[in-house]
């Protein structure tokens, strides 16, 4: 077998093929409820694909987030995703992103030693710099009109720098609330790919909008896409900018979930996925004499929970 | 002909306690040999071992040996175990592939994925479902089954691959008194139809006084009774490792106690 | 053993076409379909429903989604499906009043207003490009929508499957689509059993986000304990058995079916090959 079929085969065990239809019905049924049952302006159908591809890989994570977006308009059993389809593209993107972050290690706790401190600000600068130079390049592009809703041409600097400072604020709010919930500089790391991987998505979903819905979504956000184009943005500016500000915000908010999640498993469980190894933290946890039923049936939970 | 464990020991992956161990346990074709013991005792592990299923499937260490019709189970990949050894869990639900449209179909899944010409294939699922009479389910929706039937499909679905050994981790836990009898029932016919051996982890000791040849009864891992079933059930042990009584034994000592007197007849009644 | 009432002969006429010998499959594993449209080749309606697509945005102007939509009609109306399409169509309704007024009012760069009411300015351009847009986005949802509702998903499946896919694909597809329902059924029951604890799902934003985490958490959690003997029940049935899947139910691939799909493959690459060298649109 050739190297790259190893690769491939590596991801594709037993376990990720009985995860990846779990992670496919989670990704709708939660972007339904959360979309149009709770009603919220963010997106949360990707919580499966950045769990299988943190868990199994690149390959898996590709897969999952295409097949979503596609069971999703073909064979519904819920609503609102008659014209989902071709977000496939962005589904493949963000899964295979996750592979990534999980094999480079960004989603294992990271406790206690000074070392991780240093790393995790080392990190912080480095996303802060591409997202500066993400956001000054989208908002204030040469493109773009000066002369705009309020007349005023240094608004399209000021852009940049309101719709970067929002998604710094949402950034460094939920990376306090990860460290004041567990002390684990890991998040740091986890968080950090969720804004890479929203702005990636953002980059991506920008032409799908435009070439595909007339730049609009059927969400409250088209309100934003509204106001960009009344300054007299393109379709795919005003769609690429609308993007740059909920799709990070919404990533950086599932990859606080997957984290936690990840978190919450007990190792043994974590330890037979593909991505196992790099998931785990340095530190060996005293394992408690714990119970050998509910290890085998009850495989995630960490403390014994009685039997099943 | 046997499915023989050999001073067994099994510690689960990235666990130094040992989960079940040491254990000695033969099971022959046509015998039914029950399991009880407490919670945690080591029953679902010493079903996971017998299969195969671990390390096999769930990693873990694992010392002695386990040799089904004499071929080392060790040297089997996961799906040659499964033709040797049936496994059967509690949960009928988790059992299901979750994409088959008819029982049929589902009980098909196993030949199938054997690569068996079509024809033997459904010869099997009909065989299958005769052995437990259930051919009336064969139309119906796999997902849409009560507790005890969906049980019994998980059971004809094992039973497709046509194991020489059926290993039973408590299937009528999640069941009720009907679904119970149904599927105890139905196990006595597969055993009688098909000549398996069947390794049944019960917690309802009165399911194993009906069908079970003979007995073992687990304490931490280790075995710590052994023999007949008429004699481990009578066995004033039995309440101190954790394992309830049949119905009639414990009647039976209840009058005991109460001070009634027994006729032969009367004894042989309750057994 | 003597069979009981409720097996077939083996010797019936209830078989396959598919199949090189007469199995004696009842008719509620086989459920042949009935109906022209509906018993063409689940890939010869992929490769329909791929051309509609292609043509809805690769052919310029109306040109495109109006075909399109005559040919959806006319087999919506000969496989009586115009009813299902048709609240398919309107659970688009939300998106395609978005589109209407985003457009109607904001069409970058238009310059031809319908009438002006103070800085409100309706255009033709944005009309006609709001118009453009939604049609094109409800015909192309009818033309999947069509697929699926005359080719379930298990046939599909199976025509895949004779045509290489993996178990494992097989396996992934048709698992996915029948968990949906079960972990609808999962949220709704974790939606009340934290509504009947005080979480508020209607009410402020903020409020209504506070609901994810404890609905998020316990579904995931839920659905991953089970991945553990879902494996192992996988393995019990020899999922990882080398080798082909064997098939029971083989949709037909007759020479109508065959023929339709290569032309709608052939129409497909001639519409890409045109627009992308230029000669439309």
């Amino acid at each position: 077998m050739g190297l790259l079929q190893r690769w491939v085969a590596r991801q594709f065990t037993t376990r990720v093929i009985v995860l990846m239809p779990v992670a496919i019905a989670i990704n709708i049924v939660l972007g339904y409820t959360v979309q149009s049952g709770l009603k919220l302006p963010i997106y949360m159908d990707s919580i499966g694909t950045i769990l299988v591809g943190v868990l199994g890989g690149p390959l898996p994570g590709l897969i999952t987030g295409a097949l979503s977006d596609l069971i999703w308009q073909y064979a519904p059993g819920i609503g609102s995703g008659s014209q989902i389809g071709p977000f496939a593209i962005t589904g493949a993107v963000i899964g295979l992103l996750a592979g990534l972050w999980g094999q480079l290690g960004l989603f294992r706790p990271r406790r206690g030693r000074s070392l991780n401190l240093v790393a995790a600000v080392i990190a912080l600068v480095v996303i802060g710099a591409i997202a500066l130079y993400t956001y000054s390049h989208a908002y204030g592009s040469s493109d773009a009109f000066n002369s705009n809703v309020l007349g005023n041409s240094s608004w399209t600097i000021d852009q940049s720098r309101l719709f970067f400072g929002a998604v710094m604020v949402v950034f460094i709010g939920l990376v306090g609330w990860a460290l004041f919930l567990r002390g684990d500089v890991g998040a740091v790391f986890a968080i950090s790919a969720g804004l890479a991987t929203g702005i990636a998505a953002a980059v991506v979903s920008a032409p799908i909008y435009a070439f595909f819905y007339g730049g609009v979504s059927g969400s409250g956000t088209d309100a934003i896409v509204a106001a960009f184009r009344a300054g007299g943005d393109s379709l795919y500016q005003s769609t690429l900018k609308q993007g740059l500000l909920s799709d990070p915000i919404d990533k950086m908010i599932t990859t606080f979930v997957v984290f936690f999640i990840i978190g919450s498993l007990s190792r043994r469980f974590i330890a037979r996925f593909p991505n196992g190894e790099k998931l785990l933290g340095r530190e060996v946890e005293p394992e408690p004499p714990s119970a050998p039923k509910d290890e085998a049936a009850d495989g995630p939970k960490d403390e014994a929970a009685g039997a099943s | 002909m046997s499915l023989d464990l050999a001073a067994v020991r099994y510690r689960y992956a990235g666990s130094s306690s040992v989960a079940l161990g040491p254990v000695d346990l033969r099971v022959e074709p046509g015998m039914v040999v029950g399991v009880a013991g407490a919670n945690e005792s080591g029953k679902t592990t010493l079903c996971l071992v017998a299969a195969g299923m671990a390390p096999g499937v769930i990693g873990g260490r694992i010392e002695g040996s386990i040799v089904v019709d004499g071929v080392d189970a060790a040297t089997l990949r996961p799906h040659e175990l499964a033709q040797r050894c049936g496994l059967l869990f509690q949960r009928a639900a988790t059992q299901l592939t979750h994409t088959t449209a008819t029982v049929f179909e589902e009980v098909a899944f196993g030949p199938c994925n054997l690569s068996l010409a079509a024809d033997e294939v459904v010869e099997r699922v009909w065989w299958a479902l005769g052995a437990l009479g259930i051919e009336a389910l064969a139309p119906r929706e796999p997902t849409r089954l009560s507790g005890g039937q969906g049980q019994l499909v998980a059971l004809a679905s094992v039973l497709a691959l046509r194991p020489k050994y059926l290993i039973l981790d408590e299937p009528t836990s999640e069941l009720d008194p009907a679904g119970t009898a149904l599927v105890a029932d139905a196990l006595v016919r597969a055993a009688r139809e098909t000549g398996a051996g069947i390794l049944l982890v019960e917690h309802k000791t009165d399911v194993l006084a009906r069908i079970a040849d003979e007995m073992v009864v687990l304490d931490r891992g280790s075995v710590a009774m052994r023999g007949p079933v008429a004699d481990i059930l009578g066995d004033v042990r039995l309440a101190d490792l954790g394992v309830e009584a049949p119905a009639k034994v414990r009647l039976a000592r209840d009058l005991q106690a109460a001070g009634a007197d027994f006729t032969a007849e009367l004894a042989s009644a309750l057994g | 053993m003597e069979r009981s009432p409720l097996v077939p002969d083996p010797g019936s006429a209830a078989s396959s076409p598919g199949l090189p010998r007469n199995l004696g499959l009842p008719e509620y594993v086989t459920r042949r379909p009935s109906g022209f449209y509906r018993t063409l080749n689940p890939a010869t309606k992929l490769a329909i429903a791929a051309l509609e697509v292609v043509t809805v945005f690769l052919v310029p102007g109306w040109l495109g989604p109006i075909a399109v939509l005559l040919v959806l009609a006319v087999v919506a109306a000969a496989s009586h499906t115009m009813r299902a399409l048709a609240v398919i169509g309107l659970a688009a309704s939300p998106l395609v009043i978005s589109i209407m007024v985003v457009n109607l009012f904001i069409l970058p760069g238009a310059v031809d207003p319908i009438f002006r009411a103070g800085p409100i300015a309706p255009t033709w351009s944005g009309l006609w490009f709001g118009l453009l847009t939604s049609t094109r986005l409800l015909v192309f949802s009818s033309a999947v929508a069509l697929a699926y509702v005359t080719t379930p998903v298990d046939d599909l499946l199976a025509d895949m499957s004779r045509r290489g896919l993996g178990r494992r694909g097989v396996f992934v597809v048709g698992a996915a689509v029948q968990m949906v329902p079960r972990t609808i059924e999962r949220v709704g029951e974790i939606m009340d059993a934290q509504r009947a604890r005080g979480m508020d799902t209607e009410g402020r934003i903020w409020r209504r986000a506070r609901a994810i985490v404890p609905l998020a958490a316990p579904v995931v959690f839920g659905a991953l304990t089970e991945v553990e003997e879902r494996t192992m029940a996988l393995e019990a049935r020899a999922f990882t058995a080398p080798g082909r899947q064997t098939q029971l139910r083989v949709p037909a691939d007759r020479s109508r079916d065959r023929a339709l799909r290569w032309a709608a493959l052939l129409a497909l690459a001639g519409v890409v090959v045109l627009r992308l060298s230029g000669r439309v649109g």
